[in-house]
């Protein structure tokens, strides 16, 4: 339990030693980085293996201060699922930009917004203060604005004005919901907001601050209709850091807030959850449509994200266990895919200089690698059976089906159409057909990249051994408990300090 | 999780398990030859496809099924991407599309069947229609059969497949194996898991009589020899649905044996059209002529397939098409209402046309390719290209003289006895009809006038002259007829392909959406207030 902080310290100090230290050293940097990306990720392999079996949540007082004052820190089931996820995919993307960032000068910059991006998933995660959570949601973001400019072109710079406007919209939102929510509370802990609401019920004052919320993380998470930042930032940006945003970080910021606050601190209610599904059907529906239409592939795979984290949304929204489960179990596999297509559109552009799907074609006897790892992305993003993507649509649209939501579950199935109708598309202008002359000299790419695509394939193709039932009480059930067990979180939290 | 359970052993799954084995087997044998680069890759993915089609047909879960099933329609694409081929990567990705389509159709099908019935066996008890739930159900179910057994309106893929794939890949999937699997889980469905109401039936009749007719009319007027047997390979799939249709045991088992009979003569068709084009060069009719003195033994083959395909006795097409017009007047028989047995006569009618239509296509294809004068010089194919072909023709003798001792004792293990009342006895007929040649023979070796001189057979064109008979173009003059005409050519256009339909409607929403999302941060930033204001709507309202 004493190593909790380190999840948020470790990457923040090498943030700051990098960019005192990591000048014109791009060797030291990438040892330097990985060795940390990789010892976070084990640290959060080691939280999943050791609270396995605890039902309540662990608790770390910063400082020494306990609740209401002290700002805790706390790991639950959600957390930890969050926290292997997120550090898990920062490891692989760290490993790919070791090749991949030479492309780009100062490396060191890179590296050091990198730490500080996942230092900010990290703690949004693990935090249990709702100012504090501001805090990191703020240190991550500042971060991802700068790294969406890291080019510093024309597309580049424009992309991110706009990406910073719309997030410090939603920044201010949020800021706006916290102070009415401490005025009203007079806390700023979420376990005791939770415990104080329950006491006072739902008003107009909890209404009032549901709405500022669900805009400010739905700008994050991209719902549709606060969507429109993301098909610009997510391609602008470096490709490995396209595959950071689009992977995990709409989902820490975005969906992980949403969870944490609509489940636990403010309890679920008939309405909210009509709202979530609307919503996430609307952003299925308008994201495969909007991506079907695009050339550009990190343009076509940003709209992609849209559309599916309108199923996550839409699994939350329905509420029942099985969907908490296949919400949770896509957010995983989404987070695989798509940061592996993110890094395949990354491997294509440094073979071949361009990501415009009308120039490319033939690829697959030159690069074998990336076509087989995209491939194998592809069909879990659209849902072939038996790779991982199935499992997890399949488990949402059964929920929609076992609530009675028959039209959503269509919906769903028309989304998963759309989804293989634009990835094929994908597959087809870039991978088969003739092979371009202006592209008979390319090579695939180097060992690194290479590596870590392949190890996120995997996943993609074995990512549904986490539903089997013995595993799935490691990883996936926790989760799932953590937010069925609703405002409970509360008791929990105030228990897990005072047991000690 | 019991895995007892999950896996079903019935006479029906023995009996299409045996094809399936068959069908590989003869394929792996084929491409030995034919395939001759990527060869490692093609195998692996023909393994793969073996294995999964056991998958569907041995189990016995819905998710288990959907697992296979699904996998399979990545083979398909995989297979058809076999080289990088621009035309073959378009049709791919539009099979993959449609198949993965009606996948998830079947997949919500399912899903809705295990909550209706509670039961994760499509075998265990039978589901009532008698609500939309289950009817959405049943349908949804049926769609996926449709889209892999290439019956309207889901059936679009199969012609350009068929022109543009590599061709033992055409005769592996789209002519046998897709076939065997979309008709055995609409039998399985219909016999097992599903009571059919007048509605369902009457939609799969009325789907199968518009597909037997529709796509037959498309092959009349098609000048490449794969594309052709891509349209009757659909036409033929319309027979089938008409007889799971009537839902009665005789048509259950009347389709299964056409589908079986299909598969095995549609596969020998498009492997000896392999073998033409594998010598010459060319698949286009109009460059092929007078092969049958280079290539007998695939002209024989060729043509004892085209008289099954095309129901001439004794092959087999003949005795299943034959139990299907059976079990279709059976049915119209029990039914009371006048306006029903109206309809199913015009199936019945439309079947026997189709079978006529069928017979003057394959003329055209028989006298074209291995009649007339040679345009091209060949020779016969290798023995490993040919032995396919011989087993597949001599099944198709087989299955027609003695199908009752062989094939239809299988049949009815696996569906349940059944009457026929026009009993067609296929050994005594058989015989009759050999006896006849034979005795035409004795009579020509003794008649003394030889060789009789007429004018050439031109399918009832007018000739001109001073041309050469065009016998590609001998049904030409019925896309000149004006009401046909202007469907075919609304056909070329592809107005009849839901595909590119809803493609068009999905493209025209793309780009609204498109145009809306213009890059303007102003327009950006007033979203993101509609939306509050919405969400402030919602919670104050």
């Amino acid at each position: 339990m004493q190593f909790i902080p380190l999840l948020v310290i470790l990457p923040l100090g090498a943030a700051f030693f990098i960019s005192l230290a990591g000048k014109n050293k791009n060797k030291l940097c990438d040892i330097f980085s990985v060795i940390i990306t990789f010892f976070l990720f084990a640290l959060s392999l080691f939280f999943v293996f050791t609270t396995h079996n605890y039902t309540g949540a662990l608790v770390y007082k910063v400082g020494g201060w306990g609740m209401p004052g002290g700002i805790t820190l706390v790991l639950d089931g959600l957390s930890i699922f969050m926290l292997t996820i997120v550090n898990f995919i920062a490891f692989m993307v760290n490993i790919f930009s070791v090749n991949y960032m030479n492309r780009f000068s100062a490396k060191d910059k890179f590296y050091a917004l990198f730490m500080l991006m996942v230092g900010g998933m990290n703690g949004v995660v693990i935090t249990g203060d709702i100012f504090n959570l501001f805090v990191f949601y703020e240190i991550a973001s500042i971060a991802s604005y700068a790294l969406v400019a890291f080019g510093t072109e024309k597309e580049e710079l424009e992309a991110s004005l706009k990406y910073t406007i719309i997030g410090v919209v939603g920044s201010l939102c949020i800021l706006l919901a916290i102070a009415f929510l401490y005025a009203y509370t007079s806390t700023l802990n979420m376990a005791n907001i939770a415990s104080a609401i329950a006491q006072n019920g739902i008003n107009s004052v909890i209404a009032f601050v549901s709405v500022l919320f669900i805009a400010g993380f739905g700008i994050k998470s991209a719902i549709v209709p606060f969507h429109a930042w993301l098909p610009d930032a997510h391609p602008a940006a470096p490709a490995p850091i396209s595959a950071m945003l689009s992977g995990i970080f709409i989902k820490s910021l975005g969906i992980y807030t949403l969870c944490r606050i609509f489940y636990n601190v403010f309890g679920m209610n008939s309405g909210i959850s009509q709202l979530f599904m609307f919503l996430g059907a609307l952003s299925i529906i308008v994201g495969g449509l909007l991506a079907l239409g695009q050339n550009d592939i990190k343009r076509l795979l940003g709209y992609s994200s849209v559309s599916q984290v309108g199923y996550i949304i839409l699994g939350l929204g329905i509420g029942s266990p099985l969907a908490i489960t296949g919400a949770l179990l896509h957010l995983f596999n989404h987070s695989a895919f798509k940061s592996l297509l993110f890094l395949n559109s990354g491997a294509i552009e440094y073979a071949t200089g361009t990501r415009d799907l009308e120039k490319l074609g033939g690829l697959r006897t030159k690069m074998p690698t990336t076509s087989a790892t995209s491939l194998a992305a592809s069909m879990s993003i659209s849902g072939i059976p038996p790779f991982a993507g199935f499992f997890s649509k399949l488990l949402i649209i059964a929920a929609c089906i076992k609530s009675g939501y028959v039209g959503y579950g269509i919906l769903a199935i028309v989304g998963a159409i759309l989804t293989i109708s634009y990835i094929l598309k994908f597959q087809k202008y870039t991978f088969f057909g003739q092979l371009k002359e202006i592209n008979k000299n390319i090579r695939e790419v180097p060992i690194f990249m290479k590596s870590s695509m392949i190890a996120l394939s995997i996943i993609c193709i074995f990512g549904a051994v986490l539903m089997m039932p013995k595993i799935a009480d490691y990883f996936l059930k926790p989760a799932q408990e953590s937010l069925t067990r609703g405002m409970k979180y509360s008791d929990l939290v105030t228990q897990a300090l005072y047991e000690k | 999780m019991d895995f007892r359970n999950m896996f079903i052993f019935d006479p029906l799954s023995k009996l299409i398990g045996v094809f399936i084995v068959l069908f590989t087997v003869l394929i792996s044998i084929y491409s030995a030859k034919f395939i001759k680069h990527r060869k490692i890759t093609y195998y692996i993915w023909v393994l793969l496809t073996a294995l999964a089609s056991f998958g569907v047909i041995f189990s016995d879960n819905l998710i288990l099924i959907t697992i296979f099933w699904g996998f399979l329609g990545l083979s398909l694409f995989k297979l058809i991407n076999l080289y990088d081929d621009e035309k073959a990567s378009a049709i791919a990705k539009k099979t993959f599309i449609i198949i993965g389509a009606t996948d998830g159709f079947l997949l919500f099908g399912f899903l809705l069947y295990h909550f209706l019935t509670s039961s994760m066996s499509l075998s265990a008890n039978k589901l009532i229609i008698n609500n939309n739930l289950s009817f959405i159900s049943f349908i949804f179910i049926a769609m996926a059969c449709f889209a892999k057994a290439g019956c309207m309106p889901l059936h679009t893929w199969i012609p350009e497949t068929a022109k543009n794939a590599p061709l033992p890949v055409v005769a592996y999937l789209p002519a046998s194996l897709d076939k065997l699997l979309g008709i055995y889980l609409l039998v399985r469905i219909v016999k097992d898991s599903f009571f059919l109401d007048v509605t369902a039936k009457f939609t799969l009749i009325i789907i199968g009589a518009i597909t037997v007719i529709c796509a037959v009319m498309m092959a009349l007027i098609q000048h490449d020899i794969k594309k052709l047997l891509g349209y009757h390979a659909i036409s033929q799939v319309g027979y089938m649905v008409l007889g799971i249709g009537c839902a009665t045991p005789l048509g259950i088992a009347a389709g299964l044996f056409h589908m079986i009979n299909h598969a095995i003569y549609k596969c020998c068709l498009f492997l000896d059209a392999g073998n033409v084009e594998n010598e010459t060069g060319t698949s286009e009719l109009h460059n092929l002529g007078g092969l049958a003195r280079y290539m007998p033994i695939t002209f024989i083959t060729f043509m004892v397939a085209a008289f099954s395909i095309s129901g001439v006795p004794p092959f087999n097409g003949f005795v299943s098409k034959w139990m299907i017009y059976q079990g279709l007047s059976d049915f119209m028989n029990s039914l009371s209402s006048y306006p029903l047995k109206i309809i199913v006569a015009l199936s019945l009618l439309s079947a026997l046309v189709g079978s006529g239509l069928t017979l003057a296509s394959f003329l055209k294809v028989i006298s074209s390719v291995f009649l007339g004068n040679a345009r091209k010089h060949a020779k016969e194919s290798s023995f490993a290209l040919l032995l396919p072909v011989i087993i597949l023709a001599l099944l198709c003798i087989i299955f027609g003289v003695f199908a009752y001792s062989t094939i239809l004792k299988f049949i009815t293990q696996a569906i349940g006895s059944f009457n026929m009342v026009g009993l067609w006895q296929p050994v005594g007929a058989t015989a009759l009809i050999a006896i006849s040649i034979v005795i035409g023979l004795i009579v020509f070796k003794f008649s003394s006038q030889k060789l009789r001189v007429s004018d050439t057979y031109t399918g009832g064109e007018e000739l001109n002259p001073k041309e050469e008979a065009k016998i590609e173009d001998f049904y030409a003059t019925i896309s000149e007829i004006p009401f046909l005409k202007k469907i075919y050519s609304l056909a070329e256009a592809k107005v009849f392909d839901i595909y590119e339909e809803l493609k068009r409607i999905i493209f025209v929403l793309s780009n609204v959406l498109k145009r809306l999302h213009n890059g303007i941060l102003p327009t950006y930033l007033t979203w993101c207030l509609i939306g509050i204001m919405g969400l402030f709507f919602v919670f104050f309202r």
